[in-house]
């Protein structure tokens, strides 16, 4: 067994040689399919960061009247606390909101005069209030709407969910590309392969009808094939490797600009699923070319 | 013991290749089949090594049906009959050694056994000299023995020569000849396909005639009749 393995392989590398740009140009086209597939895996793996990013941006505000005496700021505050989906109710006073304006707009000379010129803190004291999921972001709304509390001032319920839903949108539609772009080259290399393996037997022709001659099983004479099928699919899974870990080493650096003040770092993220990701492409890959060299192996190898 | 029992092929749509054609051919005979071109030889030979199956009959090896033999089962059917050709079917980018060594790897054959097999067969058939000759490197004859040490490489039971003589000369015609009867003579039945009429009558050995699908004569020591 062992040695029928290894004279399959030595069949295998035999061909994969003589027809070695053949072999190259297989290669090259499951490069740009793997290619294609790690780049939608990342596409999506920096789509959730930034929706990550954003939520955890997300925050709503209860602006207070500047006379609120802070035992009812304090009551409103731990009422706010106890409802649903709330993660943390944080209290701004009317001084430390003047103190965040100032240190905000410290390099603006014309906002911090103008402030100067007014006798009193114009600002009002709030509650930010950080949801727990924001996916039920409109419950909370609804729930902060129905509280009615006669030292609120206003309410500023920015549409962040519009903001949500427009990155998830883009994520899905960068994924959405992605899929069909990985479809079509996933496609595009089975039919290389099947091609492949269609040229590589009828180079064979001779031997493989000698092999059937001499009492060589249909094992036998398909395994060269199987076996340079996962060779392909071994090479092109490394290379790709390589190239993708170059690609990914020039693209950190706008990631790190997009995602300033937040901790992501794709070469990372790579390295920690790298085994992963390459046993489950080796093995993804792998059976799709072989699926490819086994219907080729079995209609043409008949010689 | 070869057994055939009423065979016909026929080919789509009406074309008899082997009409009703019944013969035994003993272990360790020498069997010329003669008969003009497409008069169904090589079909014949075809349905014996599981190349082709005959549309109604049936073909026997000793106790093994080989008419409903299954895929996986060719393999150890040709590695008992083994075959050679008029265009010796060698390996032009082999040399003569693996060429034969070839047909022991395919069956999975240890590399020593090869070793030690290979030379001995190769010395049998006379070409214990050009082992490392490739098949351009020497005459048709030498070619043509290079393929019957492939074919023995197995120790098969039958040996099928279906036109081993076609390409080749006189004087390499009358070579190759001695050398399927000396494998005779080891025990091997041999079925000789020609229509080589002075090989036939020289043999002096059974020959069956087929004659368009069916067997018209069959004679112990026979002669070529048509």
């Amino acid at each position: 067994m062992f040695i029928s393995f290894y004279r399959a392989a030595k069949f295998s590398f035999q061909d994969i040689i003589r027809n070695v740009w053949l072999s190259v140009v297989t290669i090259i086209i499951l490069m740009l399919a793997l290619f294609s597939v790690n780049l939608l895996l990342v596409a999506q793996v920096i789509g959730r960061a930034a929706v990550d990013t954003v939520r955890d941006k997300i925050d709503v505000s209860l602006y207070l009247k500047s006379d609120s005496a802070e035992s009812d700021i304090l009551a409103l505050r731990a009422q706010i606390s106890g409802l649903d989906n709330v993660r943390e109710v944080s209290y701004i006073s009317k001084q430390q909101a003047l103190d965040d304006f100032q240190t905000k707009y410290k390099n603006n000379p014309d906002i911090i005069d103008a402030l100067r010129e007014l006798d009193s803190n114009p600002l009002s004291p709030s509650l930010i209030i950080l949801p727990q999921d924001v996916n039920r972001y409109d419950s909370l709304i609804a729930n902060l709407n129905k509280i009615s509390n006669p030292i609120i001032e206003s309410r500023n319920f920015d549409d962040h969910k519009l903001m949500l839903e427009k990155i998830n949108a883009i994520t899905e539609r960068v994924s959405q590309a992605g899929f069909i772009m990985s479809l079509l080259f996933i496609f595009i290399t089975l039919l290389v392969l099947y091609n492949t393996v269609r040229v590589a037997i009828y180079t064979h022709r001779a031997e493989i009808g000698i092999m059937r001659l001499v009492g060589g099983s249909n094992w036998f004479i398909r395994s060269p094939f199987m076996i340079s099928s996962i060779i392909y699919t071994l090479i092109g899974l490394i290379l790709t490797t390589v190239a993708f870990y170059i690609f990914l080493s020039l693209l950190q650096p706008y990631l790190e600009t997009f995602f300033m003040n937040y901790d992501f770092n794709i070469i990372n993220y790579f390295k920690q699923n790298f085994i992963q990701f390459f046993v489950l492409e080796f093995i993804g890959t792998a059976i799709i070319n072989m699926l490819a060299s086994l219907v080729a192996v079995r209609k043409y190898s008949n010689v | 013991m070869i057994t055939l029992d009423n065979v016909s092929k026929i080919y789509q749509p009406n074309i008899k290749a082997l009409d009703r054609v019944s013969l035994s051919i003993k272990p360790g005979e020498f069997v010329s089949l003669v008969g003009q071109s497409g008069t169904g030889k090589t079909t014949l030979v075809r349905c014996l090594i599981g190349e082709e199956r005959p549309t109604i009959g049936k073909i026997k090896i000793g106790d093994w049906d080989i008419t409903s033999i299954g895929k996986n089962e060719i393999p150890y059917l040709r590695r008992q009959v083994a075959v050679i050709f008029q265009d010796f079917k060698l390996l032009p980018k082999k040399t003569l050694f693996e060429n034969v060594a070839f047909a022991l790897e395919v069956a999975g054959r240890p590399t020593s056994k090869i070793k030690s097999i290979v030379p001995q067969v190769m010395k049998i058939v006379g070409l214990g000299s050009k082992l490392y000759r490739y098949p351009h490197e020497v005459s048709g004859g030498e070619q043509q023995r290079a393929a019957i040490a492939r074919a023995l490489v197995y120790q098969p039971k039958i040996l099928l020569a279906d036109e081993p003589t076609g390409n080749l000369d006189s004087i390499n015609a009358k070579e190759i000849v001695d050398l399927l009867r000396k494998i005779n003579e080891f025990g091997t039945t041999v079925v000789l396909v020609t229509h080589n009429r002075d090989i036939v009558n020289q043999l002096k050995r059974r020959v069956i005639t087929l004659h368009d699908g069916r067997v018209i004569s069959d004679q112990a020591v026979g002669k070529y009749i048509l």
